[in-house]
């Protein structure tokens, strides 16, 4: 279980997160859903370690990460451009860090890890010849193999579009239970939140709005903001495919 | 942007302290014997320079002459930059315009002083081939020739670069709007290009008025600032804290530019797309500036044709049998072929060391989160600004009486210090435009972050770096000014040795020791060009 207890942050005296306290459980897919400047990505970065927390305490299974460097907590994540090495191949850029961990995953446990992700066809293939999806992939597989502890994604659904995105989706989705894997997802799209998360983390101004299942945030909203960000960019979708559509697809 | 590691600190420290040591250092030494006297710290020394007739004309002459060149070489550079981009002259034109201006590039600017000479003197080539002289070679005349010829090339390559920027679409527009075609010139082509001319001559003046090599070879009883400077040093009575006020005043010039050059940069237009779109017909607009620009060009490399010639032929304009007795004498001389393996040794060492300070301090800058990184910036803005002329000094100042004296080592850290901006700023570029989550990723996938730069970011920057080798080394090969006050008879260098051979007129020695010096910058060039092609198409 990973416990986020009175963490809070500031960057030149301005407070980005104001006091978080959050439980989430191992295996879970936690979205942190807030528009622009709420501090989603930075709470991100506290868990990840790459940004230091001012106040409070990162727990996880028990033991206090926050002094902890990044590279000895475990965790590892995706970047929202994925942070692909362009001079080397697919499997070239998979297969990296197992350089450093050798042994880490077997040949066996490699080849699966491929398959799963459907990248045979593609390790080859350099950076630049590999379509969206394919690099979203790719960064996935080689995140997977280092067997983080928590899996972070940065607005991992952004760069994709419709079909593609769905397939991340589920993928991202199996993965989580396939390997029983905590995964924290950062997006501001409240659609990709609920149809993607077992829970919501809603952040406005550096404070939780509300943090519950997608249900309990549709069915009982905290507060306005909620309301207003969440609800409200749900009902324009839904009435935007009402208007073209009709009834039968809105 | 990773976390602060203690390799950044070092490497930072480390860089730091170099700068420290071999240009604040050598810089406040010069400025403090500037007010050195003989009865103590005065203004004294200033008073008596400036109120020197002879200085007072050489600075005067210098700035007419630089401003002169400053005009012609923007005019010059814009016609050329215009016609290789917004015409549609026949291709291998423009191939040959822009490799044709690069060539000055690879000569020492004491050479192009010679080349005038055997072209324009009383037996000089084009003298013959016109049949009179054209003009008067020493003094103005020659000196005009020479500092155009040697601006020319770095004012195209700012221009050449900045029309890079230009959206050739706003001339489609602008003649759709009823734009006649001077107002529609102006509107889209000089307005947005108006702060790179201003820095194109801001450029020239500054290269013109701090060079030493055509005014020590072409520049006659035509005295210019450089040449005072080192008849101060090194005449017959050295005067150095004299020397160490012309170097003073010398700067304000170079400073009062880069000022200009930095407030410049920011009159230029930045379009926030560009579109790739066919340039209308205009036969007559195509024929003229094809025949303008290629005339430049002729005219430019005509000068140094007979360096080509010359060098082959018995006695040069006199006994036009061919011959490679200068050649093979200049490589059974152990002497010059010292002298050019010292070079060589220079060059490379400059270029090795040089290229991994500049890329060590431009990945500290663009790529980590370091506290006082931002002081390589100003590093980068006062090497930028200081004279080569003026740095060797402060060197001949500070370590005259150290074991650095006459030494490689004394000639390598100031080449490196002398040409770190370009390399710096080429590399800062580049590494700024990578993806910022690299070394982040790579510390996540357990590497350390030196191992991150070495299979991550160096191999993603190859190009770049090979560049910075080239700009190094082909500088090294070159300057003269830079280090005519630090060689000594056993660190001697092609560059500065072409200046001992002009006391015993031995100019074929000289030419053929240019050329040396033009295929070795030459096969360089050609070597960096490959791997930089090789790299991009492994991408």
């Amino acid at each position: 279980m990973l416990k986020l207890q009175n963490v809070s942050k500031q960057f030149d005296r301005k407070v980005v997160l104001d006091d978080i306290n959050v439980e989430i459980k191992t295996g879970e897919i936690v979205s942190l859903l807030g528009p622009s400047g709420s501090g989603k990505t930075t709470l991100l970065n506290i868990i990840l370690g790459l940004t230091q927390l001012d106040h409070g305490r990162i727990i996880f299974n028990d033991m206090d990460l926050s002094n902890v460097s990044m590279k000895n907590r475990g965790f590892n994540i995706v970047f929202q451009d994925y942070a692909l090495f362009p001079h080397l191949s697919a499997y070239e850029n998979i297969i990296y860090g197992l350089r450093n961990k050798k042994g880490l995953v077997s040949e066996t446990e490699l080849q699966e890890y491929i398959d799963f992700l459907e990248l045979k066809p593609h390790l080859a293939k350099k950076i630049g010849e590999l379509s969206g999806g394919q690099k979203q992939r790719v960064a996935l597989a080689r995140t997977l193999v280092m067997k983080p502890k928590i899996l972070l994604l940065d607005e991992p659904l952004s760069a994709l579009d419709g079909v593609i995105k769905e397939s991340i989706k589920q993928r991202i989705q199996s993965i989580a239970r396939e390997y029983k894997l905590t995964t924290i997802i950062v997006t501001h799209d409240p659609e990709e939140a609920l149809t993607l998360s077992d829970k919501i983390l809603i952040i406005n101004q550096g404070n939780i709005s509300q943090f519950g299942t997608p249900q309990e945030i549709i069915n009982q909203p905290n507060n306005d903001f909620v309301k207003e960000f969440i609800l409200k960019q749900l009902q324009i979708k839904r009435q935007n495919i009402y208007n073209l559509f009709g009834e039968k697809y809105a | 942007m990773p976390n602060v590691k203690i390799e950044m600190r070092v490497i930072f420290l480390s860089i730091f302290l170099l700068f420290t040591v071999f240009l604040l250092l050598p810089l406040g030494t010069l400025f403090v014997r500037s007010f050195e006297t003989d009865q103590g710290f005065g203004i004294s020394n200033y008073l008596s320079i400036l109120s020197s007739k002879d200085l007072n004309e050489a600075f005067g002459n210098s700035i007419k002459i630089s401003s002169m060149t400053a005009v012609i070489t923007t005019i010059l550079a814009f016609t050329l930059a215009y016609a290789v981009n917004c015409t549609r002259i026949y291709r291998p034109i423009k191939t040959v315009i822009k490799t044709g201006i690069l060539i000055p590039m690879l000569l020492p600017t004491i050479t192009y002083g010679f080349a005038i000479m055997y072209s324009f003197g009383n037996q000089g080539l084009l003298t013959k081939i016109f049949g009179r002289n054209l003009f008067e070679i020493y003094g103005f005349n020659g000196l005009l020739m020479g500092y155009v010829i040697y601006t020319l090339p770095a004012a195209f390559l700012l221009i050449n670069n900045s029309f890079k920027y230009i959206d050739k679409k706003f001339i489609i527009v602008s003649k759709l709007m009823g734009d006649g075609s001077l107002r529609s010139f102006l509107n889209t082509i000089v307005q947005p290009l108006l702060g790179t001319l201003g820095g194109a001559f801001v450029l020239s003046f500054i290269l013109s008025f701090t060079d030493f090599g055509i005014p020590a070879s072409v520049g006659g009883t035509y005295y210019v600032v450089a040449t005072q400077l080192y008849q101060v040093m090194l005449g017959s009575i050295p005067d150095f804290n004299n020397g160490a006020v012309i170097a003073i005043l010398m700067l304000l010039p170079a400073v009062f530019g880069v000022l200009l050059l930095n407030y410049l940069e920011k009159l230029n237009f930045h379009y926030d797309k560009f579109s790739n779109i066919e340039l209308i017909q205009h036969k007559c607009r195509d024929i003229c500036l094809g025949i303008i620009s290629s005339a430049i060009i002729v005219a430019m490399l005509s000068v140094f044709a007979v360096m080509f010639i010359a060098p082959f032929l018995n006695s040069f304009p006199y006994d036009l049998t061919f011959t490679l007795k200068h050649v093979l004498s200049i490589f059974q001389s152990s002497n010059l072929t010292d002298i050019y393996k010292n070079s060589l040794l220079v060059a490379v060492l400059t270029a090795v060391l040089g290229t991994l300070v500049a890329y060590c301090s431009a990945i500290l800058n663009a790529r980590t989160s370091l506290r006082g990184k931002s002081t390589i910036d100003i590093v980068s803005m006062i090497t930028n600004t200081v004279p080569g002329m003026v740095l060797g000094l402060s060197y001949l100042l500070l370590f005259n009486g150290s074991s650095l004296k006459g030494t490689f080592t004394i000639i390598i850290l100031c080449n490196i210090v002398h040409f770190f901006t370009t390399p710096y700023l080429m590399a800062k570029n580049s590494l700024s435009k990578m993806n910022p989550s690299w070394e982040t990723t790579g510390e996540l996938l357990g590497d350390s972050w030196i191992r991150t730069v070495y299979r991550v970011i160096l191999p993603n920057s190859a190009s770049t770096v090979i560049e910075m080798f080239s700009y190094y080394f082909i500088n090294s090969m070159v300057t003269v000014s830079g280090i005519i006050f630090l060689v000594t008879a056993q660190t001697s260098l092609v560059a500065s040795e072409i200046k001992e051979l002009q006391h015993f007129a031995k100019f074929n020695e000289i030419f053929v020791l240019s050329l040396l010096i033009f295929v070795t910058n030459l096969f360089i060039k050609l070597l960096c060009d490959y791997f930089q092609k090789k790299q991009s198409i492994n991408r």
